[in-house]
């Protein structure tokens, strides 16, 4: 058996097929890609979450405009730490603000007005993207024919995405959606000024702190031209002529890969998939890229550029960190993506964990995970603490959700959601992360936790 | 607001209120019955202004329940928390979803139990409706009829608080404190949202603290019921009606007159004489103003927020020889424009009253009336940032600062707080370091 059942869970034993432990010649992957069980309190979010928050979201030029009542624009405005260099982005937060009246007569002409104001007061938007929330789809609004009706009012593309937050199982469909949305209408629109025989996409890189500021030069140094960045800091821009590139690379390979196989399909574009977290993966998504162009002598002296800047940062770090034990909980990829950058600190993961991994991201998981190593998909709030309680890592990278019941536990924590202290991306930004692991792991407030007030 | 799109809104939807005033009550959890987001999003937020965890479950409603409705989720969602922490009680709120696929919550509750072990509170808190403060009034209602029975006079008073920071909270029971008066919050974040770390490491799932589910049934038989945010104020309304316990609907007690009022309030419903503690906290409170009036008096100062504080900030602010020149709030209340027309006619000041509207317009009208300060939270950076003036942020949700949810600007003593935090901000940005010597 390789299933576990914590003990929070025997009430609810439809849990156990989602929580595994590795063992070797016994690999079972964990149940996944289902419906939570209600009542639980679970780290996932709504497919609104997904499309708005994830993908669509970095878009930094275009209107934002969330259709349908206040919340669903409010909580996405400014939350994620997709940075770029635009005023309108993560700045402004648009809303339709839908009240009863509309739940009742329909909310189509407040969105059709709302667009038009919108563009009005902000000229500059290069386009309008309209994600529909929950009561949106219950309610019927024909948000195409409204999208429609309103580009050819304003003269600028008005982009629907049909991201209501029942639908699906967690915030991956929405990521599916954003992608098929911005390929099905957007990728292929327009062609690029010029084109060159080393034009490449980077696609699932979200500019998270400033990553795609990072990793997009050291591409750019080898002689490769990116044409655009899926979607991080990207303009709208840059997503019509995505179909011109001679080359994709995948970096978050759940919420992204569509599209890359998207344009595989229909442009017979190759993609490959990379992870830019650590040093070695960095340097292997140069050589493979290199390979790929042709361009292997270039790819070799970045990679010896940047080790020669930063590898003895990496060292100082691992003599620091070396024999540490973690966990690891994301959404899903960086998962598996910091598993081996890990290593290169000296740190074993212990736990891996995911919010809406799929069967390939588990099995990425276990091809590198070692005997005892426990993995859980779609994990609560209950398990993580027991598990946290039960196994003491040296610290647990999360998303702020779980920060503070972290620290509560006495626990060091790194958020590896939004970061804080990023870029985490590329060579510069692993030192970053190895900083930020030290500053957590080493920081003396841990050693008062275990220590009671004691009358001497 | 004439425009149809929302630009920058300060408001919350109602599931956010209704989780803060369920997460006041002790061993209570909330539910959101909706779709998953409802509740991560909400969690998010309060986990960045109190950097505390907070543990909301959810009903996890997708397509099959628009087509078939969400009782099998409420019902399992109700029997998996009861089986797997035995709470006291579960404050369920509905949302967006919930309500338009019509179930009925309440029934499907009833039904989902089969004993009375547990309390369940459901609140009706669709997001098209209302906002975070409809929700948190919602919610505290519904606790407020589900549990208070007549019994023996208690000789305590009702604290109805509305959004308020924990530090707030324990400002407000000092006071309460000092005046030798007893006292039931409704509810009560100050510890199941500013909890410590105790040694070894520990942290309960359902924190202690809290107010306990016999005190809410307690609160008929009180002496009376002070909200001190009128947007919060039904339960009150619902205990006078139904129990004669009196209601008191007043602003929030910031600044000299406000905190007055409170004072005031608590020692005519109780029969407390006011201590001479209360009145060295009040000179204290005077005797900061007249330290700083020259730093503070004429400064244009543009404040937006929920309405009870905003209006209760905008009159501090006269007190202290300020000029607001706008008062914004997201959420229309009858009270609002009332209140500021009053600082104005008390204090000749001109105040721009902006209701119903969002910070795209706020920040518009701040630039034709003029702000050598900002008041409100952290969604207001960028226009301070933008009109090169300081930002002081209080309110729900401050992310960007540490520690605001832990200080009190209530009561005198917090009033000293805010006004010392307006007054550096002023000094720091406005005045020549050089010269502030003495």
């Amino acid at each position: 058996m390789t299933t576990i059942l914590p003990e929070c869970d025997i009430p609810i034993p439809q849990r156990r097929p989602h929580i595994v432990c590795h063992e070797p010649g016994n690999i079972i992957l964990p149940m996944c890609n289902i419906q939570t069980v209600p009542g639980d309190m679970t780290e996932r979010g709504c497919t609104f979450a997904g499309c708005r928050g994830v993908v669509g979201g970095p878009v930094k030029d275009v209107i934002q405009l969330v259709h349908g009542p206040i919340g669903c624009a409010y909580y996405t405005w400014g939350t994620r730490r997709n940075l770029s260099d635009v005023k309108l982005h993560r700045k402004y937060c648009f809303s339709t603000d839908l009240t009863e009246e509309s739940v009742i007569y329909g909310g189509a002409k407040k969105l059709l007005k709302s667009i038009i104001e919108a563009h009005e007061l902000f000229p500059e938007a290069k386009a309008v993207f309209v994600y529909s929330t929950c009561v949106v789809g219950l309610i019927g609004d024909d948000t195409e024919a409204i999208c429609k009706q309103a580009q050819e009012k304003i003269g600028i593309p008005v982009v629907p995405f049909h991201c209501e937050g029942f639908r699906g199982v967690s915030q991956s469909l929405g990521h599916h959606i954003a992608n098929r949305t911005l390929f099905e209408k957007v990728v292929g629109t327009k062609e690029p000024e010029t084109t060159t025989p080393y034009d490449m996409c980077i696609i699932g890189e979200f500019n998270i702190d400033g990553d795609a500021w990072i990793v997009k030069p050291l591409f750019e140094r080898m002689g490769v031209r990116v044409l655009s960045v899926f979607t991080g800091n990207a303009s709208y821009a840059d997503l019509p002529p995505m179909h011109r590139a001679k080359l994709n690379i995948v970096q978050c390979q759940r919420s992204s890969t569509y599209i890359a196989k998207m344009i595989q399909d229909k442009y017979n574009i190759p993609y490959i998939n990379v992870s830019l977290f650590g040093m070695k993966q960095t340097a292997e998504a140069l050589r493979d890229v290199g390979k790929f162009f042709h361009l292997e002598e270039n790819a070799d002296k970045v990679i010896a550029e940047e080790l020669a800047k930063y590898q003895k940062n990496i060292d100082y770090y691992r003599k620091r960190l070396e024999g540490k034990k973690c966990f690891i909980y994301q959404g899903a990829p960086r998962a598996w993506h910091w598993i081996e950058p890990m290593r290169e600190l000296g740190i074993e993961t212990i736990l891996t964990a995911t919010t809406f991994g799929h069967k390939d991201d588990y099995e990425k998981i276990m091809s590198k995970a070692k005997p005892g190593h426990i993995c859980i998909d779609n994990p609560n709030a209950l398990e993580i603490e027991e598990y946290l309680v039960k196994l003491r890592p040296d610290f647990f990278i999360g998303g702020l959700k779980e920060k503070y019941l972290t620290y509560k536990l006495g626990i060091p924590f790194i958020n590896g959601h939004s970061y804080e202290e990023g870029p985490y991306a590329g060579f510069e930004g692993f030192v970053n992360f190895a900083r930020d692991i030290d500053v957590a792991v080493n920081s003396p407030v841990w050693k008062f936790i275990n220590k009671p007030l004691e009358v001497s | 607001m004439a425009r149809s799109v929302t630009i920058n809104p300060p408001k919350m939807c109602q599931p956010m209120g209704a989780i803060l005033a369920y997460m006041g009550v002790h061993g209570c959890v909330p539910l959101v019955h909706g779709s998953q987001g409802c509740s991560t999003y909400p969690r998010y937020n309060i986990a960045r202004h109190f950097r505390e965890s907070a543990e909301v479950a959810v009903s996890s409603l997708a397509e099959d329940a628009a087509v078939y409705g969400g009782a099998k989720n409420l019902t399992e969602a109700i029997k998996n928390i009861k089986s797997r922490l035995n709470p006291v009680a579960i404050g369920i709120c509905t949302t967006c979803m919930s309500e338009t696929i019509g179930d009925d919550v309440k029934l499907i509750a009833k039904k989902a139990l089969a004993d009375d072990t547990m309390k369940i509170f459901p609140a009706s808190t669709p997001s098209y409706v209302g906002t975070h403060l409809t929700g948190y009034d919602n919610a505290l209602r519904t606790l407020v009829e589900t549990l208070a029975v007549k019994g023996e006079p208690n000789n305590k008073v009702n604290i109805i608080t509305g959004i308020i920071n924990p530090g707030d909270i324990r400002e407000l029971k000092n006071m309460l404190r000092l005046m030798n008066v007893q006292s039931i919050f409704l509810s009560d974040i100050s510890e199941t949202l500013d909890t410590p770390i105790l040694p070894g490491g520990h942290k309960p799932m359902l924190p202690d603290g809290g107010t306990k589910i016999a005190d809410i049934a307690d609160s008929a038989n009180s002496l009376g019921t002070i909200a001190i945010c009128r947007t919060a104020g039904s339960a009150a309304v619902y205990l006078k009606n139904k129990f004669n316990v009196p209601a008191v609907l007043d602003p929030a007690p910031i600044g000299v007159a406000n905190t007055d009022r409170f004072v005031q309030n608590i020692s005519r419903l109780s029969k407390a004489p006011i201590p001479n503690e209360i009145v060295i906290e009040r000179g204290r409170l005077i005797d900061s103003m007249v330290d700083v009036h020259h730093y503070m008096f004429g400064r244009k100062v543009a404040i937006f927020g929920d309405p009870d504080l905003v209006s209760a900030i905008v009159r501090f602010c006269a007190e202290a020889g300020m000029n607001p020149t706008v008062a914004m709030t997201a959420t229309k209340h009858k009270d609002f424009a009332p209140d500021i027309k009053a600082v104005n006619g008390e204090y000749k000041a001109d105040t721009q009253i902006l209701e119903g509207t969002d910070l795209y317009e706020f920040h518009e009208v701040v630039k034709t009336h003029g702000a050598e300060l900002i008041l409100g939270n952290s969604k207001g950076k960028d226009i301070a940032d933008d009109e090169g003036v300081p930002l002081v942020r209080f309110g729900f949700p401050v992310y960007d600062r540490v520690g605001v949810y832990r200080y009190s600007i209530m009561g005198y003593n917090g009033s000293i707080y805010l006004l010392d935090q307006m007054t550096n901000a002023i000094l720091g940005h406005k005045y020549d370091p050089n010269k502030l010597h003495q």
